[in-house]
């Protein structure tokens, strides 16, 4: 059969964003792909360069509109990291919880995104519906429902308020029960097993080499978790293991294998937020002024030049990083150059190719299986 | 309690590490060595420092004998005002990180206390400093680890520097039809507002029209 490229996006429901997928196919079966993103590429890392260090915390919180705050701290770790700041440790476990509920909000989203992918539309009203309960206990923290300019170098702009603790563990506990309905909802269902199952390989060399991270590369059988193997905050101190799915061929993981390892690593996270909100230092119903020193310490605004700063840090969708460089005199309380390494970014090529051999109906389950998002991609 | 590595098993896995480099490459004018990272656990890794025209050498021992399987971030920064030995300079960051039986149904998941000597995870930081030039380049090592290819394609799209060898090289992120010598990230393009300042103290606001007016973009 005659082989033709047919374009897919920018606007598609496949994309989840902004970015273009040409694939060639052979009647009905993919034989080449090609990614072609920047749509939305803003110059964040040159509009930073003009910034100082707190300025520039909004920015990364606008780099993924579903995981701002595990952006806002990636960014905060590698300007701790250039700055020499220390950090309360009562402000560690802030973070560590702001970031876990920002990961149960970002897999639902996911989530409730890859549900109509697959043909199953209620999925997104049940997130969603979910979302909103961590949405409310991070609008308690940050001041907004998305971007939270939360972080500050060396601690948190704000203490946990009076009472968020019982919020928290009530809505938390509630959850849990939720994800065993969205399983009993998923795994019984046969379109749902048919689509994913057995779709979609790839294989755990293929992807540690291909430079994927995070979720998708624990769903091959590797336990790579920036939490454990580069630690920071006080992941060593809570309860919890990192989720990793055994595969069950040879051919590595499928788009099931890919949503298991999500829904695992929400559990994860529950657990992680119920110890840490019971070990807090200062008690978890006292509240601190914005500014006391058991949430924020000072920390010096200028780096000197030559400075290096870097962060790794698991972000929802794998391993982001950053790296600053400090500029001296001459630059003020600005960074000499700001470099932001997006998963996405490099993961989405590498989906690309996994596509080669699979029908197009297939691409949306592999695709929203690796759960793209074009704002941080793009940069 | 949550899985982690030590102290100890990094500070051990770090200087290894750094002997490595230095037993295989001090006569090639490699320097590596161990430093601590400001935040997070304060970590150690090792800092490579190396001259273009032996990154590729490199870079293949780090991949086949130093474990090293994971290319994290490479990127590139412009220094104009810099000595002449720096005009540029790539950084790169790898990782060494644990890969054990992932065959189905065997496969063994890594638990981060009980793990030694070559396991333990190590994050290697390369810098490759360029001399003052028009045309900076250095080797691709597109082929060494398949993460190093949008990388590089990026590094070159905004700051200009060319990897030497990589396979089919075009503009990511901006436009295709973006003028050769364009590369945003250099020093001598400004953006429109430089401080916040000026952008409130300029009585045109945002209205006013961009240096580079008139310009393909």
């Amino acid at each position: 059969m005659a082989e033709m490229w047919i374009t897919m996006g920018p606007q598609h429901p496949m994309t989840h964003g902004l970015w273009t997928l040409r694939v060639k196919v052979d009647g009905e079966t993919v034989t080449d792909t090609e990614a072609e993103l920047g749509y939305i590429h803003r110059g964040v890392e040159k509009i930073c360069e003009s910034r100082d260090f707190t300025q520039i915390t909004p920015y990364c919180d606008r780099l993924c509109y579903v995981s701002a705050m595990t952006w806002a701290h990636s960014y905060i770790m590698a300007a701790e990291d250039l700055l020499e700041a220390e950090v309360p440790e009562r402000a560690e476990y802030i973070r560590l919880m702001a970031a876990e509920l920002q990961r149960l909000a970002s897999h639902l989203m996911w989530l409730g995104a890859f549900g109509p992918d697959i043909g199953n539309l209620t999925l997104m009203t049940w997130c969603l519906r979910d979302r909103e309960m961590f949405l409310d206990l991070l609008q308690e923290l940050g001041g907004s429902r998305m971007h939270y300019n939360f972080p500050r170098v060396g601690g948190v702009k704000r203490d946990i308020p009076i009472g968020w603790a019982d919020r928290l563990r009530a809505k938390i506990k509630l959850f849990e029960h939720r994800i065993d309905e969205y399983e009993m909802l998923l795994d019984e269902s046969t379109i749902w097993l048919v689509r994913l199952q057995g779709v979609g390989y790839a294989t755990a060399e293929d992807q540690l080499n291909e430079g994927v991270s995070g979720p998708n590369i624990r769903a091959a059988g590797i336990n790579t978790d920036a939490r454990w193997t580069n630690p920071y905050s006080v992941y060593d101190q809570v309860d919890w293991e990192p989720a990793v799915e055994k595969p069950t061929s040879v051919k590595g993981a499928d788009c099931y294998d890919r949503y298991r390892v999500r829904m695992e690593e929400m559990r994860q996270s529950c657990r992680m937020i119920l110890d840490a909100i019971e070990k807090i230092p200062g008690g978890s119903n006292t509240h601190y002024s914005p500014g006391d020193e058991m949430i924020l310490t000072k920390a010096p605004t200028r780096a000197p030049e030559g400075a290096t700063g870097t962060s790794t840090y698991e972000c929802t969708r794998g391993v982001s990083q950053f790296y600053l460089q400090g500029g001296g005199d001459g630059r003020g309380k600005n960074p000499y150059r700001v470099s932001i390494r997006s998963p996405m970014f490099i993961t989405i090529p590498y989906v690309a190719k996994t596509m080669i051999g699979y029908k197009v109906a297939d691409i949306p389950a592999i695709m929203g299986s690796f759960d793209p998002c074009i704002g941080e991609t793009d940069r | 309690m949550g899985t982690t590595i030590t102290a100890k098993q990094n500070s051990k896995a770090a200087s290894a590490a750094v002997s490595a480099v230095n037993d295989r490459f001090s006569d090639a004018g490699i320097v590596a060595e161990v430093i601590a990272h400001s935040a997070g656990k304060k970590f150690e890794f090792v800092r490579i420092t190396c001259a273009p025209a032996q990154w590729r050498a490199l870079a293949k021992w780090l991949a086949t004998e130093a474990g090293v399987n994971y290319c994290g971030m490479i990127t590139g920064t412009h220094f104009p005002e810099g000595s002449s030995e720096r005009g540029w300079e790539v950084a790169v960051h790898l990782y060494r990180w644990p890969i054990a039986n992932v065959a189905p149904h065997t496969c063994t998941i890594h638990v981060g206390e009980k793990l030694t000597g070559d396991d333990i995870p190590i994050e290697y930081e390369v810098f490759i400093p360029i001399e003052k030039t028009e045309s900076p380049s250095v080797p691709s090592v597109q082929d060494i680890w398949g993460g190093a290819d949008w990388n590089e394609k990026e590094t070159w799209d905004l700051v200009g520097i060319d990897f030497e060898g990589h396979v089919n090289m075009h503009r990511v992120l901006n436009p295709h039809d973006s003028p050769d010598e364009f590369h945003p990230l250099q020093r001598q393009h400004k953006i429109r507002y430089h401080d916040f300042n000026e952008m409130y103290d300029d009585p045109q606001g945002f209205g006013r029209k961009p240096v580079d007016e008139g310009r393909v973009k």
